[in-house]
């Protein structure tokens, strides 16, 4: 009796993940009011500085180029066009939500196209990602590598 | 009598700590994060009573702790708030976020404030992710800090002694219209752009209807003491009729006039009801500003990343272009502090109130773009950045870089060796 439930209680957990895998994408897409704005395939956001592996006073300017792509506010529903955000010290959430605004996660919403920030001493990342007039991410993403500065 | 209010007081303290901890070790449902006790939190080389400049920097030392940035749960972590001016906030609650209460999510351990002449209280007080204070809070000193009236003495960058500025075309007693294009040149000094640190350089200032201000600090930047960062040498002015004094003063990469100063004389203008004789500027209709024009902020500015000025290019390039204090935003899009850029090749500067003309020459990235591959022959060409508004006029002041020279093509030297 014991081994028989035993492998019913293993078998049915399993049976469901199956099925919510099966459901979720199509439920999702069926719920999800806003897609994702499509981004061009040749699309890159880059850090003009500072660069990787590179030493940086506490107080420095970070520079954001974009490729075939335009600048535009947040709010602001246009095609081929985001606005940037800047990511320090943590990683991407899933691309399908709106970015953080958080310490970690700084948002240009007005356009900006660079960003005066101040670091404590030691390493730390950033990376780049462009958000769409709601702040979420393009389809697919346009992100740059994660980049390491050492802050001395 | 004092004394045993005192002894009241402190006995008040240590009941009430009691009954905190103890509060939070039973009952909270969310508890204070933590502190070991042996955690201190103080300011680095700043004693009680310190005299300060008015601009310092403030340094924050903990032990015991370490730091983490704002939203990051760790044991024995938090990060820095400032105290400026105010009683220790609620201890159960997180940290209020205003001018006295100054908060170092990022993990910062020191902050550059500034503060008016006189005595004012500085505190430091530790908090965990949430800006709550940690249990027991963790709290340096309340000190206090006299700023001095007069910053300190700052060796002011020097300038020629024949060095002078001087009024293009203006005398003392001129009758202007309300509104008129000033301009202005410098002699024995270079111009650069505030921010570039340059001996015997500097930029513009004209202070209307005002006296000289300090000549050992900053001009301050009003209606009355205007500022010309990007190195202008020209400026439309709207000044209501009647008599007005202009002056112009040069400053240094930091607008702290030079030593010796070098400044114009003060003229004395009348300006002239605008009904009869004035040309007709009033054309211009739908008043954004005086001049019709987009706002600007007064520090924006427009520059090329890439290229630099001079520089030898391949005949196909991406120039690359750099916007400081202001936003992109496509063409149409009307939103303060943002604009879209221009690129003008082989062309001079475009008359400034009406809008950028579209074609060849000048180049509109109207969909936000921050960067474009060009190709251009062989040869010497000029390039210009100016930022248009969502009408594609440019804004006021107008945000556009200096014209800088580039060079397609190897040098003629080199061709010849191959």
């Amino acid at each position: 009796m014991t081994p028989g439930t035993k492998r019913l209680a293993a078998v049915r957990p399993g049976l469901a993940v199956l099925a919510a895998l099966l459901l979720t994408p199509s439920t999702v897409w069926a719920q999800t009011a806003s897609p994702r704005q499509p981004a061009p395939r040749n699309a890159l956001v880059y850090f003009h500085y500072p660069l990787d592996g590179l030493r940086v006073p506490e107080r420095f300017t970070v520079r954001i180029g974009l490729k075939e792509m335009g600048v535009a506010p947040a709010g602001i529903d246009r095609p081929g066009t985001g606005h940037h955000h800047l990511l320090i010290d943590t990683d991407p959430g899933p691309p399908d939500q709106p970015i953080p605004s958080d310490y970690n996660n700084i948002h240009l919403g007005n356009g900006q196209t660079e960003v005066v920030v101040t670091l404590p001493k030691g390493t730390h990342t950033l990376q780049l990602l462009l958000g769409d007039h709601t702040h979420t991410p393009h389809r697919p993403p346009v992100m740059s590598q994660k980049i390491t500065v050492y802050v001395r | 009598m004092r004394g045993l209010r005192l002894k009241l007081i402190v006995g008040v303290t240590a009941v009430f700590a009691a009954t905190i901890s103890m509060g939070v070790a039973q009952e909270r449902a969310r508890a204070r994060s933590p502190a070991p006790a042996g955690a201190k939190l103080s300011f680095i080389d700043l004693q009680n009573n310190a005299r300060i400049p008015g601009k310092a920097t403030i340094r924050f030392a903990i032990s015991g702790m370490e730091i983490a940035p704002a939203g990051t749960a760790r044991r024995n972590t938090g990060h820095h708030h400032l105290l400026i001016d105010t009683e220790l906030p609620p201890l159960g609650q997180p940290i209020p976020s205003d001018f006295n209460h100054l908060h170092f999510g990022g993990g910062q351990s020191e902050a550059e404030i500034l503060l008016s002449p006189g005595r004012h209280t500085l505190q430091l007080l530790f908090a965990d992710h949430d800006h709550v204070p940690h249990d027991p809070p963790v709290i340096s000193e309340k000190i206090t800090v006299e700023v001095m009236a007069a910053p300190e003495e700052k060796p002011r960058t020097v300038a020629a002694p024949n060095a002078r500025v001087f009024f293009v075309g203006l005398q003392d007693g001129a009758v202007i219209p309300p509104r008129s294009v000033v301009r202005f040149g410098q002699e024995n000094i270079g111009l650069v752009p505030a921010g570039t640190r340059q001996d015997n350089a500097g930029h513009h200032h004209l202070l209307v209807d005002t006296d000289l201000p300090p000549l050992d600090r900053e001009i301050p930047s009003d209606f009355n003491h205007l500022h010309f960062g990007r190195g202008q040498t020209e400026t439309e002015l709207t000044l209501p009729p009647g008599e007005h004094t202009l002056q112009l003063l040069f400053a240094d990469h930091e607008h702290v006039p030079h030593d010796p100063p070098v400044m114009s004389q003060k003229i004395r203008v009348r300006v002239q009801q605008a009904s009869a004789a004035s040309p007709p500027p009033a054309a211009s209709p739908t008043a954004r500003t005086a001049s019709g024009r987009t706002p600007a902020p007064n520090d924006a500015a427009v520059y090329f990343i890439y290229p630099r000025d001079g520089t030898r290019i391949f005949a196909t390039s991406t120039i690359r272009f750099g916007l400081r204090n202001m936003g992109v935003a496509p063409a149409g899009v009307v939103r303060p502090n943002t604009g879209h850029h221009h690129l003008l090749v082989d062309v001079p500067t475009p008359p400034l109130d009406a809008a950028i003309p579209a074609d060849l020459n000048h180049i509109h990235l109207g969909n936000g773009q921050t960067e474009r591959k060009i190709t251009l022959p062989p040869g010497e060409h000029t390039l210009q950045l100016i930022l248009g508004d969502d009408q594609h006029v440019p804004h006021d002041p107008p945000i556009m870089s200096e014209r800088i020279t580039v060079y397609i093509g190897a040098p003629a030297k080199r061709r010849a060796r191959r």
